[in-house]
């Protein structure tokens, strides 16, 4: 939506003559990780137009997690594996945001807000964002500034309560290219600092001689990061479909190199129906301290999850449209996530990474007014 | 070129200064597709933000000021 808007184009349904329109509509995440995580994620969200130059969008969402999360990495076995250890986790997440923009002429002024709270984890944060349209309307330049401010705790340290602030600035352009394309390139630079460890992630290291170590998550104090997003959007009107592609490079100064490719072809089957198959791959370098053992002598870094390995995955997924003439439509969405060491772009990943395998399913329903 | 935010800044320029005949307001109808959006809608784009961000160690990419975490 945020890019959408960049566009000098209708994002929200017009009505002739109305002096509102918008959409309104639920949609419903659910999860699973063969043996570990379930999550389910009700959204309710919505979007207006109101007196031709106010725009409002917003959206409330759940996240509820259950089942098992690894904790504990461990080489008592002789190599380093994950732990599942203490009782399955139960978690709610609750989210809400909203933004509201002001359309002039040639630009728009957007504020926005956004508010997350779990048992654990609490969110602040803002953001402001200009765009303004030249070349006739075919090109759009974006900058915006956005401020989060976290309080990190944990349930297993009671006297952990750690700020994590993170200022973030963002640059970008949209392009119309023809009748039926469209490319828009942006950049995100995030400046962090305070608690970026997990308080729940322990890395257990036992040695031929000698005791073991026992090492709590440890990562530094700062996380900068830079993400480079570009995305393209042609329509063939002779296949009645539209590739849709994004790419993603993301580098930050804990080592970390990540590329993601997303494509996607969203068939048109009838006036009501369209398909979209899409495939999705993510690779990443490890960060430099995350390591499944602990050296000796112990570092004042390290961190064994496994997100922050070099490993690389694969997610096909199917989507299916429908729309009614009363202004509904329904949409579903299956995917399959395989993430695995040797699927890492350009060499071999992590050799603790252990393969991940999960399914998800998007339902949603929106209603246009 | 080694760094990659020169390049992005690169491309972002010669995006910007647009070699591309411009596109009239009449002729925009296939832009103003659905399924030519640039971002789903925020109930779609939530759910695979939440799908994919817990499990990588990349995130972020077209705005700014949104709140974090939901880690697991």
């Amino acid at each position: 939506m945020r890019a959408a808007l960049a566009l000098p184009i209708l994002v929200v349904p017009a009505k002739a003559g109305a002096a509102e329109v918008g959409e309104v509509g639920i949609t419903v995440l659910g999860y699973k990780e063969r043996g570990l995580m379930k999550v389910t994620e009700p959204v309710l969200w919505g979007r207006a137009r109101v007196m031709e130059v106010w725009e409002i969008q917003g959206s409330a969402a759940v996240d509820i997690v259950s089942g098992a999360s690894p904790q504990l990495v461990s080489n008592q076995s002789g190599r380093p594996v994950q732990t599942i250890t203490g009782a399955s986790v139960e978690d709610y997440r609750k989210l809400v945001d909203v933004k509201v923009t002001r359309h002039f002429d040639d630009f728009a002024l957007s504020l926005s807000g956004a508010y997350s709270d779990e048992h654990d984890y609490r969110s602040k944060a803002f953001g402001v964002e200009g765009r303004f349209d030249f070349n006739q309307r075919n090109t759009t330049l974006a900058v915006g500034y956005g401020q989060s401010n976290d309080r990190v705790s944990s349930t297993d340290d009671p006297t952990l309560d750690a700020p994590r602030d993170t200022r973030d600035y963002l640059v970008g352009v949209t392009q119309v290219l023809s009748p039926t394309a469209l490319v828009q390139s942006t950049l995100t630079a995030a400046r962090g600092k305070g608690w970026f460890s997990d308080p729940y992630k322990v890395t257990f290291t036992f040695f031929p001689a000698g005791l073991p170590i026992v090492a709590r998550d440890s990562r530094p104090d700062h996380r900068n990061t830079l993400a480079w997003l570009t995305r393209y959007r042609a329509h063939f009107p002779a296949a009645g479909g539209t590739l849709q592609a994004d790419y993603r490079f993301y580098r930050d100064d804990w080592g970390i190199r990540a590329h993601t490719l997303d494509v996607g072809w969203q068939q048109t089957i009838s006036e009501r129906w369209a398909l979209r198959p899409g495939l999705r791959y993510h690779t990443q370098q490890a960060a430099d301290f995350y390591s499944p053992v602990s050296p000796r002598p112990q570092p004042e870094v390290l961190s064994s999850d496994q997100r922050l390995a070099s490993f690389g995955g694969v997610s096909p997924s199917l989507r299916a449209i429908v729309k009614l003439d009363s202004g509904f439509a329904f949409e579903a969405t299956l995917g399959y996530i395989y993430n695995a060491r040797n699927l890492r772009f350009g060499g071999s990943g992590s050799p603790a990474f252990e393969t991940l395998r999960a399914y998800y399913g998007i339902v949603g329903i929106t209603r246009a007014f | 070129m080694k760094h990659p935010a020169a390049l992005a800044a690169l491309v972002v320029a010669a995006l910007a200064l647009g070699a591309c005949a411009p596109v009239a307001p009449y002729q925009r109808g296939y832009l103003a597709r659905d399924d030519m959006a640039l971002d789903a809608h925020p109930g779609l784009a939530k759910a695979l933000e939440k799908t994919f961000a817990a499990k990588e160690a990349a995130s972020g990419g077209a705005t700014v000021g949104g709140s974090g975490c939901g880690c697991n």
